[in-house]
């Protein structure tokens, strides 16, 4: 038993070296907001707003790559201090995590569908309906567009769109900004269908609600990237589809 | 990588190979060659641990006094009824909290856990943060136990398989017990318990597919997402859904691995039969 308790505290003193160092963790399937990037590493919009925060914090930042299925079990697991993976803040979330304040404007999620499909969105019934797992669309879907039509969950937002154009969904329920970037560089494939569904809020980081500390490091550096302009230029550089902006800079 | 080339090499191949040199040479493509690692060591470091229980365990179910006969065939008989998916997720867990747990009881104060509002660990200080690596060794241990049932079970069988008349004679010869088992028995077992273990490894080779359970960016996770369909430029790489092409390169590639065990076993099988006799099934 002290043999066993000696090798744990060795155990921890090891991983314990690395604590200054800030953890955030990612899906790395969500393009525009992040991705596995040329190189091989962490790209995208979540990760320059996490490298851009960690930078005016003083902090030392270190990525993993999470599936988003198991992205909230895993921060309260501790095996990273934060999510920076284009999640949307909702109550539902906020029962179990904190967030920072937002970093991308509220954005409403809307289908996308085969090109050439017509679909009635009036009754929306009989269809067969994706969306990604554990997301604020498929709570959606669940809640409302269950009864009459069959609701399928995917691992990540891609799965939804192969599935989708292998002809064996109708719909898919996602974020209007990752849609609106995949239906564009589809070559005319996908369009975007029916109504917008206004559902969630802004997009933040979520952190242990005992990080009151990191968070505040966290909403500092925000604020200041979004006075002079650093945040409006990440977006408009990565989602050039989203229209409306500048979001956070006064004019 | 193809500014690498000369410049009358790059004249030379049309627009659509270089188009597909670098499309293989994406940083996306490399990465995905280097996680081959993961599976490797996964593979190379379970089996050594599967055959290090599978020894002990086998000798304890053949010889041991009741109890740890006993233990011994539980071990055995009821990690080979749990589904390997199981306990690849079940182990590490386990295994993680309980260190977690043992580690709490040292460093946790009164406050620090009333100041800790997560149900799990028990206080902030007592949080053990898993790296990729060991992820890695977790996972490796997991194959190894499941993996070790089967092998103490085909060396178990193995044991049994040696001719008694090899044993009685080499205690005639005056050897001790440990000189009979090392030298003998487990000497010979080896001819008798290869073929079984040789599928018992090709078992454990086809199980690293899981890693990915672990959130290690394995070779067969990465193939997903590379074949997943991406129309985001920005992301690199544009194409729609390729998977079956990726799926086939994960096909191949444990094809392969098939092929060199064989090689390896059939190797392996020539040098246990060195020197003994030739094993016609009458030889008991």
């Amino acid at each position: 038993m002290k043999k066993l308790i000696l090798a744990a505290a060795t155990l921890l003193a090891f991983t314990g070296v690395a604590e200054a160092q800030v953890r955030l963790g990612s899906e790395g399937a969500y393009p525009p907001y992040n991705y596995i990037d040329e190189s091989g590493n962490l790209g995208g919009f979540d990760i320059d707003v996490g490298n851009e925060i960690c930078e005016r914090a003083g902090l030392e930042c270190e990525w993993v790559v999470n599936d988003w299925d198991t992205i909230i079990p895993n921060l309260l697991a501790g095996n990273y201090d934060a999510i920076i993976a284009g999640m949307s803040i909702t109550e539902e979330r906020q029962q179990t995590i904190d967030f920072s304040q937002d970093y991308f404007p509220s954005d409403p999620s809307t289908y996308v569908a085969l090109s050439g499909h017509s679909i009635d969105f009036d009754t929306l019934s009989g269809l067969r309906i994706g969306a990604q797992g554990a997301t604020i669309q498929a709570a959606y879907l669940e809640q409302n567009l269950a009864a009459d039509n069959t609701i399928l969950t995917y691992t990540t937002p891609d799965q939804a769109i192969a599935d989708l154009q292998a002809g064996n969904i109708d719909l898919i329920l996602a974020d209007k900004s990752y849609l609106a970037e995949t239906v564009a560089g589809s070559g005319g494939a996908l369009t975007l269908a029916g109504p917008d569904v206004e559902i969630g809020g802004g997009v933040g980081i979520g952190m242990r609600k005992t990080d009151a500390e990191l968070r505040g490091h966290f909403d500092t550096a925000l604020t200041a990237m979004k006075e002079d302009g650093t945040l409006d230029e990440l977006i408009a550089l990565y989602f050039p589809e989203r229209e409306g902006g500048p979001f956070y800079t006064a004019e | 990588m193809l500014d690498l080339l000369p410049q009358w090499m790059r004249d030379g191949i049309g627009d659509d190979v270089a188009f597909w040199i670098g499309y293989f040479t994406n940083g996306k493509h490399l990465a995905w060659y280097a996680s081959v690692q993961f599976t490797l060591f996964a593979g190379l470091f379970g089996a050594c641990v599967a055959l290090a229980l599978g020894l002990l365990a086998a000798a304890a179910r053949n010889g041991g006094p009741w109890p740890v006969r006993f233990v011994a065939a539980g071990y055995i008989n009821i990690v080979r009824g749990v589904p390997d998916v199981l306990f690849f997720l079940f182990f590490p867990l386990a295994f993680e909290q309980a260190v977690e747990w043992l580690w709490a009881t040292q460093v946790c104060t009164p406050e620090s856990i009333a100041a800790n509002p997560n149900p799990w660990p028990p206080c902030i200080e007592a949080n053990w943060r898993l790296s990729t690596v060991e992820y890695l060794i977790m996972a490796s241990v997991s194959l190894g136990i499941v993996y070790g049932a089967f092998t103490a079970n085909v060396i178990s069988g193995a044991l049994l398989a040696v001719p008694r008349g090899q044993l009685e004679a080499a205690r005639a010869f005056g050897m001790s017990r440990m000189q009979v088992l090392w030298r003998v028995h487990v000497r010979q077992m080896w001819i008798y318990a290869l073929p079984g273990l040789s599928n018992v490894w090709m078992l454990l080779v086809k199980a690293t597919a899981l890693l990915s359970l672990l959130q290690i960016l394995d070779f067969v996770t990465l193939a997903q997402r590379l074949g997943a369909a991406n129309y985001s430029a920005i992301a690199g790489l544009v194409h729609e859904d390729w998977r079956w092409r990726y799926y086939l390169v994960l096909l191949i590639f444990y094809i392969l691995v098939t092929f060199v065990s064989e090689k390896a076993f059939a190797a392996l099988n020539r040098r246990v039969r060195r020197g003994m006799p030739i094993l016609d099934g009458n030889a008991a």
